[in-house]
């Protein structure tokens, strides 16, 4: 076990070097430089100091040297400065974008998973039935809907065409009017981490304006995923179902609530674990489109905003923190499936 | 006997009489389970209906998908010409106008070409990479070629003579040359790259060592010494080797390592940047896409990068069912007889792998038509005056506060196309699997 951990890890380093080889080549190769600016703000430059200010930046090097310039820069974590953010952009993605993302996408995996293995439990459970039919129908549909369009149809419903309908209703004597509160349509709310450490704002406050503003984007995020680990997870429990032991634990006349829960869920919760493994970077980088809609400032926006910006710093530093966090998940789901499931070993 | 009596006597022997067993093909019984699954029957309705309606957009009665409507009558104040934007849903507008005063029915029906159009052309594109790659890659598994063979290498060896002495006969002739050309050509390539290796550690060195020189060191400084060092050593070393030795490969190490790697990276946001570099005019790799694909480089630029990352699913999904296949003894029966490895590869072994792939390749359709619209979406794909639905979402989420409506139609339509396909692929695994029965 540790001997393959550190064949992985040794592997690892080839596949980061290769990754941050097309990272830099691809961001490098975009137009504009960090130079741009200095020329348009100052238009008496001669084309002696231009070429003077080129040479200072390594702009005149050949592309090659200039990644192993940045390489060696990298390796003691410095990205370089962010134009637009005016501080070094590993700092701003780290302590800015990132644990933003991580309360999006976290608390959206979670929730989808919380919901999604019971019902994916039920619907193999009663395979064939109407409940299996329609939990099968919805998820189909849940995969099938472009995560922007879902968006915008919450974004609408919820925070738009309900806040102008309060709904009226009477039990007896009692009429009630009830309004839903006008849910945020985007951004995040005006106070941060500083605020709490400084004692500016309580605790309960912070995390209370967060999840206000966290409802809309989480909900999108977590219905698409929904769907899929909906289907993973009936999948395993039937493939898991259909073994020769579950048949052994129903003759030897086990409760068909044991054979379920204490046989069969255990042994099907095994890829899930893995599958969830794997889904780590995308809980850093795959919600680009619904921070987006949202205009969540995450690390999906970052890259976004620093592509249509020309401040590729802030690109390269996103893109190299999810490339070495997938090959290291991916290390780590493997490490995972082998710690779950005694019957496979590594040597 | 009466008439009736015969006839009785027949229906019965016909009914007691075992039934005539007709074996049927793979594909009469995968049509006949496919029949009876209703959502992929129905799937596939709507999708022939959605490429008829896509093949014939031009000549429906629609309106023209860049007309902006104006009101002729309307007196023009101040910047205002009577532009008949943001109009609700009426009996001359179907889905009512957008923002620019464009006909929505038009440009839905006329953005479903470019929307299917990127869907199938991407997904045909990676299934065929994926499928030539991952066969080879299956079927090479754990047999390396020998790319180079150093000039000595034969030479030396015990065979040479023998080898010699077999190809100088007249009749393999072309053989011996032919294997001379190879030979020549391996060591071209050879010290090609050994020189691009001098080369590229001669520069690094150079601005190094000038900057060491200069009392500029810093960590890149070092790195590029370090690398320049490293890299002459290799090249001694190479040199030295390659007389001698020879280079063997193995394919599917390399295939399997590029899948490794293509997993590695974030797919979207990398391909917001591919994206990006590619469709920029100011970029030297961007006008060159535009020269090579001309004035509709955008859906071209779309399709290659959607391919970049497609082919990675079924290259995987072929060569674990080319691995499993290859160790059959139909196989070593192909190998027996001495069919060529080509004719094995994909006359014998790719055939038996066809129903994954073309379930994968249904599902294919979908993603890719689903990755165009998300780019579109953001603004990295198809630019907005050819409407897709993707970039139709983008217009229309500007104006969700004012004009609900007009989210709906592009969106819908997204919806419904992947869910089809997704329905159809389900309906194929279906039929295509002996396990299920229907």
């Amino acid at each position: 076990m540790i001997s393959y951990t550190l064949r992985r890890l040794l592997q690892i380093v080839p596949l980061l070097l290769a990754a941050s080889v097309v990272i830099f080549t691809l961001l490098t190769l975009q137009p504009g430089d960090p130079l741009d600016e200095i020329r348009q703000q100052n238009p008496q430059l001669t084309a002696e100091q231009l070429k003077e200010l080129e040479h200072a930046y390594g702009l005149d090097q050949p592309i090659y040297v200039r990644y192993f310039k940045w390489l060696g820069r990298v390796l003691q974590g410095d990205f370089g400065q962010s134009r637009t953010y005016a501080q070094p952009a590993a700092q701003y993605i780290f302590s800015e974008r990132m644990p933003k993302t991580l309360a999006l996408s976290g608390i959206a995996l979670l929730l989808a998973l919380m919901v999604a293995i019971p019902i994916g439990i039920l619907s193999a459970v009663r395979q064939y039935s109407l409940t299996d039919y329609s939990i099968t129908f919805f998820s189909f549909v849940g995969f099938s809907t472009p995560v922007f369009f879902l968006g915008i149809l919450l974004l609408y419903f919820f925070a738009i065409v309900l806040p102008e309908h309060p709904i009226n209703f009477s039990i007896g004597s009692f009429d009630i009017s009830w309004n839903w509160p006008a849910l945020p349509t985007g951004g995040r709310p005006n106070i941060f981490w500083s605020d709490v450490t400084e004692g500016t704002i309580n605790f309960f406050d912070f995390i209370g304006q967060w999840a206000y503003y966290l409802i809309l984007p989480v909900m999108t995020l977590s219905l698409i995923q929904m769907a899929t680990w909906t289907r993973f997870m009936r999948a395993s429990l039937l493939e898991v179902l259909s073994q020769d032991f579950i048949r052994t634990a129903r003759s030897k006349g086990l409760a068909e609530r044991k054979v379920l829960y204490k046989h069969a869920l255990r042994n099907s919760l095994v890829p899930i674990v893995t599958l969830v493994g794997l889904a780590i970077p995308n809980i850093f980088g795959g919600a680009v489109i619904t921070e987006t809609i949202f205009s969540y400032p995450g690390m999906g926006t970052a890259i976004l905003e620093s592509l249509t910006g020309k401040d590729y710093n802030v690109a390269m530093a996103a893109l190299t923190f999810l490339a070495v966090l997938t090959a290291f998940s991916t290390l780590l789901a493997d490490l995972l499936y082998a710690v779950v499931d005694p019957r496979i070993r590594y040597d | 006997m009466t008439e009736k009596a015969k006839k009785a006597i027949e229906t019965q022997r016909a009914q007691t009489a075992p039934k005539k067993e007709r074996s049927q093909s793979t594909w009469a019984i995968a049509w006949r389970k496919f029949k009876r699954h209703k959502m992929a029957m129905a799937a596939s309705a709507i999708i022939l209906c959605l490429l008829l309606i896509a093949l014939l957009a031009p000549w429906l009665p629609v309106l023209l998908p860049w007309l902006a409507m104006y009101n002729p009558t309307a007196q023009p104040t101040g910047s205002d010409v009577g532009s008949q934007y943001f109009l609700g849903p009426s009996a001359e507008h179907y889905l009512g106008t957008d923002e620019l005063g464009r006909d929505v029915f038009s440009r839905i029906i006329h953005g479903s070409r470019i929307s299917l159009l990127v869907g199938f052309i991407a997904a045909f594109t990676s299934v065929l990479i994926g499928t030539i790659l991952g066969t080879i890659a299956g079927y090479f598994s754990g047999q390396s070629f020998a790319f180079y063979t150093g000039p000595f290498n034969r030479a030396i060896s015990l065979g040479q003579p023998l080898y010699f002495a077999s190809t100088a006969l007249p009749s393999s002739f072309l053989s011996l040359s032919f294997s001379w050309l190879g030979r020549l050509v391996s060591w071209g390539l050879f010290y090609l790259v050994l020189y691009l290796v001098g080369y590229i550690s001669w520069v690094l060195a150079s601005s190094g060592l000038q900057e060491a020189i200069a009392g500029t060191w810093n960590a890149g400084t070092i790195f590029s010494v370090a690398g320049l060092t490293l890299a002459w050593l290799a090249i001694g070393f190479a040199a030295l080797w390659g007389l001698r030795g020879e280079l063997r490969i193995d394919i599917d190490i390399i295939i399997s390592r590029l899948i490794d790697f293509m997993l590695t990276v974030p797919v979207l946001p990398l391909l917001l940047v591919l994206s990006a570099l590619l469709r920029d005019p100011n970029a030297a790799v961007g006008q060159w896409a535009q020269q090579i694909f001309g004035e509709a480089a955008s859906v071209f630029i779309i399709i290659t990068i959607i391919t970049l990352f497609g082919w990675i699913t079924i290259a995987r999904l072929v060569r674990g069912t080319i691995l499993s296949l290859r160790e059959q003894e139909f196989t070593a029966a192909a190998k027996v007889l001495g069919l060529s490895e080509s004719r094995i590869m994909f006359r014998h072994l790719l055939p038996n792998a066809l129903t994954p792939i073309i379930v994968q390749a249904t599902l294919q359709v979908g993603g890719a038509l689903l990755t165009e619209a998300a780019l579109s979406f953001l603004g990295f794909g198809i630019q907005p005056p050819v409407a897709t639905w993707g970039n139709m979402l983008t217009g229309a989420q500007n104006y969700i506060f004012n004009t609900p409506w007009l989210a709906f139609p592009p969106g819908v339509m997204i919806l419904i196309t992947v869910l089809a396909f997704n329905y159809l692929g389900d309906g194929l695994r279906d039929a295509f699997d002996p396990r299920t029965r229907r």
